[in-house]
């Protein structure tokens, strides 16, 4: 009789034993790769949405402009420069942007804000800030109708919850009225022509910009109002501007709703004294992969002249990839646990093997069995578990990995509403199967070898004669 | 023919405060075909004299030496092989492996001695006949009585044909009946199979069936007559 057949039937004198092992085994495996599958899908999710929405994956700075982002550390942005990054076959198209600061005043009111030159029409293709414009806004008239209406009780009663409040998507006005999806045919076109908030946009060459909505509360603006920036130039030069506000914009981040100024980047580039210029210019790509980003990183970046460079998205988001990473870590931590917990189930299995069968290891060695069979049988036995456990758990978490993939997680409520409000889809989204399946196993794998230890360090350790007085 | 000798060993256990003499300065030899029993009360030195042969336990002094072997001279991994190919073993209880069915657990030793699977089946179904459990050849140990699992672990033992088969009370857990039937099938196949039996007992009617009767008293052998 073969150690692997031996060891298969031991497996089964316990049933109960084995069988509550291996489900934990069990669990742990599925639990953690679905957990993981989740974390690392809104991670990609999350990211996919920053990068492709903003700061696109490549970016032509100077070179100083990142640890030193001040006017003087821009760029002039030639045909020749534009011409050189469009001839990469992977590069649809380049989005101009000018960024700096400068003090907004309006009356006697004062306030440092985010200053961002865009192209009108090319920045659509990064950060569509045309869809942040207000759409729908719940002014004191817009309530006062909207209760006349045939509003049910529940949402007329919500409305003043949010009196004031701006919306750039009819999806989070939903939410925050608490309507159903079921109901929003029905009831949503009556806020809608209610609420509805006509805005306007920037177009280049005009002294027009749009505000955030929070800027535009504290500034006491409103569209048609005139905005002052002053701010300093380029090479010391004094920059100062009067222009008209065209459009109210809904940041999701308060922080950056409560100090962004856009206008085209011509006016701004003017505003600032360095025509031609740009603080950076963002390369719309086609295929994202690591690998050709690297390779763009490298041909175009030898062609760019001095002091230009190529920056890529994990530099350009560190503080965003540290956060995921530490985000990540906590994740760990849940799996780790998880495993631990498994870890001394199948430890407590071991043990109690051991103790149980100390006679039976005994009797096998008096009449001839070498310790290393025996070793190898009992260990096999462990294996058995921990293969029975971990493949039992792919099994199982891979189909739903996939279904989940296709159908992923819907969030409601205020997850909803964060995600709705950073442009996002409020999904959260199943990381394809990759190496973390691999991973799930490695760790049962060093448990069960860790376990194994025990027995076999007993079996090698045996006094025979107290073994079989056992 | 000498198949064993035992010169002038003791078994000193000091695990206590005060030291055992377990065997004291035994001295004996056993040959070929021998059907024997140690007897003597409990505590006598049965069990440790029965290790100390098989080389389960090593003597605190003297020599064993077994068809020319001396014990002593061997590698821990030397002893279990010599044990695989020399002897056999019948303990009081729980003998056999329990997952293996009766078929099986015959087979076994003759497995790890890698016997072709013609001689292992022709081998493994005698030994079954003559321990009248062929038909239980499918069985598990735990479908089977106590007095079954003993005839069975007896076939094991023998199995392999091992210059000679220890069997520490073998019939301690046997109701009178099971233990003259074993007995019986032991003598048989002593005689058949010309391999010598040695067991301990302190069951009166299982002494009467012995053909050479050693007994101990505090380690020391007290007696060693041989009946016909
Ligand atoms: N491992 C041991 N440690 C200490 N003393 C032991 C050990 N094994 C046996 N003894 C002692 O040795 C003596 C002989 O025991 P044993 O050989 O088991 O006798 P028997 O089998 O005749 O009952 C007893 O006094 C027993 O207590
Ligand atoms: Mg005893």
């Amino acid at each position: 009789m073969k150690n692997y057949k031996i060891a298969w039937r031991n497996l089964w004198r316990n049933k109960r034993r084995t069988i509550i092992t291996v489900a934990s085994v069990f669990f742990a495996v599925f639990f953690a790769l679905l957990m993981r599958s989740l974390q690392l899908g809104s991670y990609d999710h999350m990211f996919r949405n920053v990068i492709e929405s903003y700061t696109g994956y490549l970016q032509v700075q100077n070179e100083d402009f990142k640890d030193n982002p001040t006017v003087d550390n821009v760029f002039a942005f030639s045909p020749e420069i534009s011409e050189t990054i469009l001839k990469d076959k992977n590069v649809s198209d380049a989005v101009p942007r000018f960024e700096s600061f400068a003090l907004a005043s309006s009356g006697s009111l004062t306030k440092g804000v985010l200053v961002m030159g865009i192209d009108p029409e090319k920045e659509s293709l990064l950060s569509n800030v045309k869809e942040r414009l207000v759409k729908y806004k719940l002014t004191e008239k817009t309530i006062e109708n909207l209760k006349k209406s045939e509003l049910p009780e529940t949402v007329k009663s919500k409305l003043d919850l949010f009196k004031g409040e701006s919306y750039s998507s009819g999806g989070i006005l939903q939410l925050d009225l608490g309507i159903r999806n079921a109901d929003s045919s029905a009831l949503m076109p009556i806020i809608r022509k209610e609420a509805s908030f006509s805005n306007g946009y920037i177009s280049s060459g005009n002294k027009e910009v749009l505000i955030g909505y929070r800027l535009a509360k504290y500034l006491e603006l409103n569209i048609g109002d005139t905005l002052v920036l002053i701010g300093q130039g380029y090479h010391g030069t004094t920059a100062a501007g009067k222009f008209r506000i065209s459009g109210i914009v809904r940041m999701p981040t308060s922080d950056i709703d409560n100090k962004i100024v856009y206008l085209p980047v011509d006016v701004c580039q003017e505003l600032y004294g360095a025509p031609g210029m740009l603080t950076s210019l963002a390369l719309c790509i086609k295929d994202n992969s690591d690998k050709k980003i690297n390779r763009m990183m490298q041909s175009i970046g030898k062609e760019m002249p001095s002091p230009l460079r190529m920056i890529e998205w994990r530099e350009m988001n560190a503080l965003l990839i540290n956060q995921m990473e530490s985000d990540n870590k906590s994740g760990g931590i849940m799996i780790a646990i998880l495993y631990l917990v498994i870890a001394f189930g199948i430890f407590g299995t071991v043990l109690m093997m051991t103790i149980e069968r100390k006679r039976e290891f005994g009797v096998l060695v008096a009449i001839g069995m070498q310790k290393s069979k025996l070793a190898a049988i009992v260990s096999l036995e462990m294996i058995y578990i921990g293969l029975l456990g971990i493949l039992s758990g792919i099994a199982v978490a891979f189909p739903a990995i996939i279904i989940g993939q296709y159908n992923p997680i819907r969030l409601a409520g205020e997850y909803a509403k964060v995600y709705e409000s950073y442009g996002m889809e409020p999904v959260m989204p199943f990381m394809p199967v990759d190496y973390y399946f691999l991973w799930q196993s490695v760790i049962v794998a060093l448990i069960v070898g860790i376990a194994i230890i025990y027995p076999v360090r007993k079996i090698y350790k045996m006094q025979l004669v107290n073994s079989l007085k056992a | 023919m000498k198949i064993i000798e035992i010169k002038n060993v003791s078994k000193i256990y000091n695990e206590s405060e005060v030291q055992v003499n377990a065997v004291n300065g035994v001295t004996l030899d056993f040959q070929e075909a021998e059907f024997a029993a140690i007897v003597g009360p409990s505590g006598s030195g049965k069990t440790t004299l029965l290790n100390l042969i098989g080389g389960l336990d090593n003597p605190t002094s003297g020599e064993i030496i077994i068809d020319g072997t001396n014990l002593a001279k061997l590698k821990s991994s030397e002893l279990i092989d010599f044990r695989m190919r020399n002897i056999g073993f019948v303990f009081q209880a729980y003998n056999l492996i329990p997952v293996l069915t009766a078929k099986e657990n015959v087979e076994f030793i003759m497995n790890l001695q890698s016997w072709s699977k013609k001689e292992r089946d022709e081998r493994t179904f005698e030994l079954l006949k003559a321990v009248g459990l062929f038909e239980r050849a499918n069985s598990r140990p735990a479908k089977m009585s106590g007095g079954q699992q003993q005839r069975i672990a007896v076939a094991r033992a023998l199995a392999s044909r091992p210059k000679f088969v220890l069997a520490d009370e073998p019939t301690a857990n046997l109701d009178s009946k099971s233990a003259s039937t074993l007995l019986e099938i032991m003598e048989k196949l002593n005689h058949e199979e010309k391999i010598t039996f040695i067991f301990s007992t302190h069951d009166a009617r299982v002494v009467k069936m012995a053909h050479r009767v050693i007994t101990l008293e505090d380690g020391k052998v007290v007696s060693d007559d041989v009946r016909e």
